[in-house]
């Protein structure tokens, strides 16, 4: 991995990980290593997941009840364990991402009003 | 299982499919499958950390982080036995020794005595100008009685006695207290078989009843529920038992049985006549110096009415426990600050062993660190171990307390007050194991914590020199205690030389008599088989002369006091005096056969012995002054020239009476008696060892024949063994009397002995307390100076590859250690300087400031410090420096 590579990738907020993770698995269950690659792929790489993260994280969705963990059989016949989300989950989602964009509107007035004022 | 189990179950197995995929979706990148596999790894990060992290989303992970850290605990203190062994036994010791100490303590000076409502029990003591008390008279405790408002209730009580105990059982020699029918409710203890004394059984006629200790009841009767009512004979005449008092109850203590005396015809109730013992209940409310102030109202206005007897008197009331307690307090707190100062210098060296040991471990920690533990995890880590070792340090604390208390519940010969039970005390046992806890966890987790806060990649790549310099705060820490162990050792030391050579001089101290082969015992003759003064004569006649002719036996006299153990005075003054009280010498005086001082080998400085004519005169006067009570107890101060006797003085009273003045054929007064000087002995310590010899005075056996105190001792110069000597005196006194028992057999080392008891022990102690602290402080020297060497092993081979002599390696390690051990034995000496004052009421012959012992003791220190630098500096001298050098 290069340098430059590594520059451009961010480290999640904490606490976003969890609603990136409801929101992956808002399209159907699926094993950690596709919701790590999803969420990278859908970010264009610039998220990185931190793998050391991922599981306790999951596992804090379980113990919250938010999603839950099932043994399946994977696209290339191995078996692994699956994560779902939950009815609870899914109600969780939605009220933490429209927390989320409200945060981010927020924040992205703020630094627009910042860079106008700058700009005069 | 667990919700969380099922949770956790396949973890490994996910993190395995995490590795392959991301390995799969490398090699479709492009790499090879080696890099794609280092790759998936790498982007993975630390896998135990991150199964730690998943493990504490669940809650309960605590209780399984517990489990290991005590299992990996335990097997951290198994590979090093020597650390484990060492610092579990210096906290078991401290712990042991403190809490058996303390328990003692807690049981004589803490606990308040056993009886109902023990704070309103109080002693009432006579006291007279000049001296801090002595017994009350009879008649002074009626007035007291009558007219005090402070009291519930009052006892006059004699002092132990001893009977010939007969009937059921062995006949045996009993510890008798008489006392008034109301002494157990004013006491507040009630038997626990029978009711006790009913009211009016202290009138004569009604008073031949008996309440029994439980111990006597335990020999005499084997216990029996069917001892009530039944009959004890003591000296011949029969009492009924009317209570058993529970085994606890020790008032006075070593009491057989408790009878009634009848106050009012006491038979020496006189005023003037100080006898008796004198024990109240306040009334509820009432304090202690309300009570004295009531006391001393009524002692003034005794003064006016009877100014001849009554000048000089006051009342002092004390509380029944401090006057118990009050010559065991000081000995009892310095054991106790003797063995909490064990205790620190234990804490001090548990402290710098685990400093010693955290050093050793920092790399551990650091390598602990990089693998994936967090600084908390590593804290609770070390925390188990610290409390690991701290419990079995408690656990072997308390075998060690729980057997001294043992012992101390089983000697029944302590010289302690043992009115409560001595029990281990669990206050002691956790404060001193909560200190070695807190001790373990500070001195074990500081220095560790601070190694894991070391970038983990650093510490990793220090060595164990280069560590060791970077926390030069630990090794000044090390050093300052080990400092204050050789200060605090030194002080201990002091303390227990002083001791011993208190001990030394008492052994070496001139009783003035001769102790070598001198057997003594004592016996009872029965007033009431032997009542008339002369059967008693005639019993102790024919007993001496038996004794005499046996075979083995080179001389032998009855005497009623040992040397040492007199207690009993007369005030004397010269006949003619001007002023009558201001001549008064007060004497102490024994009866005595002529042999007495040739068995002791007391020596005539002037005069001559008792002649059989003074035997039979002083027989005479006895019976006089015996009939003359009878008629008027009051015998005023006149003296009745019919009265006249003789007696031998020791020269320490013919001094104070006549000061440089030959005191042969002068008379002395003492009450209505004129007593004309015979002769004059060398002084003897009559009252204790530890006392000058005062003044002495002597009479003829027969003086004082019918004196209900004393037991007749029996001394005897024999040149066989105590066994067959004490036979044949007993065959001799059974074939006068069957029912005479003999008691008290001693040799007269044995009653020297005796008297420095508490000295004795209290300088083993003492002497066991200041050793441990010696060898706990050599350990500690030599574990900072053995530290210093390992550390700097490397050094030391440079400068011996530099051309450093074998004697400069050596001076520079012992020049360390020297720098301790002065330090510490400076601050030490002041430290001593300050306790040994402390100390003084237990010394004697020796100042608190003895030079000798203070030197001794600092040599000896320094000595055994220097000691245990040796083997380091030995060590560092043969330091190979290729292999010190190679070792980076």
């Amino acid at each position: 991995m290069s340098t430059k590579e590594q520059r451009e990738r961010l480290e999640l907020l904490q606490g976003t990980l969890d609603l990136l993770i409801l929101r992956t698995l808002l399209r159907g269950p699926t094993h950690g290593h596709a919701i790590a690659k999803t969420i990278e792929f859908n970010s264009d790489d610039v998220l990185q997941v931190e793998q050391g993260s991922l599981y306790p994280a999951l596992h804090r969705l379980i113990k919250a009840g938010w999603i839950s963990a099932e043994q399946g059989t994977s696209e290339n016949n191995r078996r692994a364990k699956f994560y779902r989300l939950t009815a609870k989950g899914r109600r969780q989602l939605t009220l933490e991402t429209s927390k989320w964009e409200k945060l981010a509107g927020a924040i992205a007035r703020i630094l627009r009003g910042t860079e106008q004022e700058g700009k005069l | 299982m667990t919700r969380r189990g099922r949770m956790l179950q396949g973890l490994d197995q996910e993190i395995q499919d995490f590795i392959d995929r991301e390995t799969q979706d490398n090699i479709e990148r492009g790499m090879s499958p080696e890099d794609a596999r280092y790759a998936a790894l790498r982007k993975f990060g630390n896998v135990t950390r991150m199964k730690e992290d998943t493990r504490e989303v669940w809650r309960v992970v605590w209780l399984e982080e517990l489990l290991q850290d005590i299992r990996y605990g335990l097997r951290m203190l198994r590979r090093s036995p020597g650390f484990t062994a060492v610092a579990a036994l210096t906290l078991a010791l401290g712990i042991g020794a403190n809490t058996a100490i303390f328990s003692v303590v807690e049981a004589v000076l803490l606990r308040p005595l056993p009886f109902h409502e023990p704070d309103r029990v109080v002693q009432v003591l006579e006291t007279t100008a000049g001296l801090p008390y002595v017994s009350a008279s009879g008649e002074d405790y009626l007035d007291w009685e009558s007219q005090n408002h402070s009291l519930e209730g009052s006892s006059i009580t004699t002092w132990t006695q001893n009977y010939n105990a007969s009937g059921a059982g062995q006949p045996e020699t009993v510890s008798v207290l008489r006392v008034e029918a109301n002494f157990f409710s004013v006491i507040g203890a009630q038997p626990f078989i029978g009711s006790g004394f009913a009211a009016g059984s202290d009138q004569v006629g009604q008073d031949h009843v008996a309440v029994l200790s439980y111990g006597f009841w335990q020999r005499h009767f084997a216990g029996s529920a069917g001892t009530l009512g039944k009959s004890v004979e003591l000296n011949d005449q029969p009492y009924t038992v009317v209570g058993v008092m529970p085994p606890w109850f020790a008032y006075p203590q070593t009491t057989d049985v408790w009878i009634p005396i009848d106050k009012t015809v006491a038979g020496t109730s006189a005023r003037g006549n100080y006898s008796y013992r004198v024990i109240g209940r306040l009334k509820d409310g009432v304090t202690i110096e309300q009570a004295q102030a009531d006391l001393l109202a009524i002692s003034a206005r005794l003064a006016q009415l009877y100014p001849d007897t009554n000048r000089d008197k006051g009342v002092r009331v004390v509380s029944l426990k401090t006057r118990i307690t009050e010559s065991s307090r000081s000995p009892l707190l310095i054991l106790l600050g003797a063995v909490a100062l064990v205790l620190l210098i234990a804490c001090a060296n548990v402290a710098n062993l685990l400093l010693a040991r955290a050093a050793q471990r920092e790399r551990e920690m650091a390598l602990r660190g990089a693998l994936g533990a967090s600084r908390g995890r590593i804290a609770r880590q070390l925390l188990t171990e610290s409390i690991l070792l701290s419990f079995t340090g408690a656990a072997l604390g308390l075998a060690a307390a729980s057997w001294c208390v043992h012992l101390t519940q089983s000697t029944t010969w302590l010289p302690i007050p043992r009115q409560n039970p001595i029990r281990l005390d669990a206050t002691a046992l956790l404060f001193t194991v909560a200190v070695s806890v807190l001790v373990g966890v500070f001195f074990g987790l500081a220095p560790a914590l601070e190694a894991s806060r070391l970038n983990p990649a650093e510490g990793l790549k220090l060595s164990a020199r280069s560590v060791a310099s970077t926390s030069g705060w630990r090794r000044r820490l090390r050093d300052a205690l080990v400092i204050a162990e050789i200060a605090t050792t030194l002080a201990l030391l002091v303390g227990a030389g002083l001791l011993l050579r208190t001990f030394a001089r008492l052994r070496s101290a001139d009783i003035g008599v001769r102790t070598e082969s001198v057997l003594t015992m004592a016996f009872v003759l029965p007033n009431t088989r032997y009542a008339a003064m002369p059967e008693r004569r005639a019993f102790y006649d024919q007993l001496l002369a038996r004794v005499q002719s046996l075979p083995g036996i080179d001389r032998a006299a009855l005497a009623q006091t040992l040397p040492l153990e007199g207690d009993h005075t007369w005030g004397s003054y010269p006949q003619g005096a001007a002023d009558w009280r201001t001549a008064t010498v007060q004497e102490t005086v024994n009866f005595v056969t002529p042999d007495y001082f040739r068995v002791l080998g007391i020596p005539f400085r002037e005069g001559r012995n008792f002649t059989p004519q003074e035997f039979g005169r002083a027989l005479e006067v006895s019976t006089k002054v015996a009939e003359l009570t009878k008629k008027n107890p009051k015998l005023g101060i006149t003296p009745h020239p019919d009265l006249a006797c003789s007696s031998i003085l020791s020269r320490a009273a013919a001094q104070a009476l006549w000061p440089n003045q030959n005191p042969i054929g002068k008379v002395f007064i003492s009450g209505i008696i004129p007593v004309q000087v015979i002769g004059v002995v060398e002084d003897v310590k009559a009252t204790g060892i530890r006392d000058a010899a005062g003044p002495q005075a002597y009479f003829p056996v027969t003086q004082d024949i019918d004196n209900w105190f004393y037991p007749a001792e029996i001394v005897v110069k024999t040149h066989v063994a105590t066994e067959s000597a004490l036979a044949a005196i007993r065959s001799s006194l059974q074939q006068l009397d069957s029912s005479i028992s003999l008691f008290h057999v001693r040799t007269m080392n044995q009653v020297v002995a005796q008297n420095m008891e508490e000295t004795s022990l209290q300088s083993a102690l003492l002497g066991i307390f200041a050793g441990l602290a010696l060898v706990l402080a050599a350990v500690g020297v030599y574990g900072v100076m053995a530290y210093l060497v390992t550390h700097r092993t490397h050094e030391i081979g440079i400068r011996i590859a530099l051309g450093a002599q074998p004697r400069q390696v050596l001076s520079l390690v012992m020049g360390h250690g020297a720098r301790l051990a002065a330090l510490g034995v400076a601050i030490g000496t002041v430290a001593a300087l300050m306790l040994t004052r402390l100390m003084s009421s237990l010394l004697f012959g020796v100042a608190p400031t003895d030079a000798a012992t203070f030197s001794a003791a600092i040599v000896f220190l320094v000595m055994i410090a220097l000691l245990a630098c040796c083997i380091p500096a030995w060590r560092a001298m043969r330091v190979d420096p290729m292999i010190a050098l190679r070792n980076e």
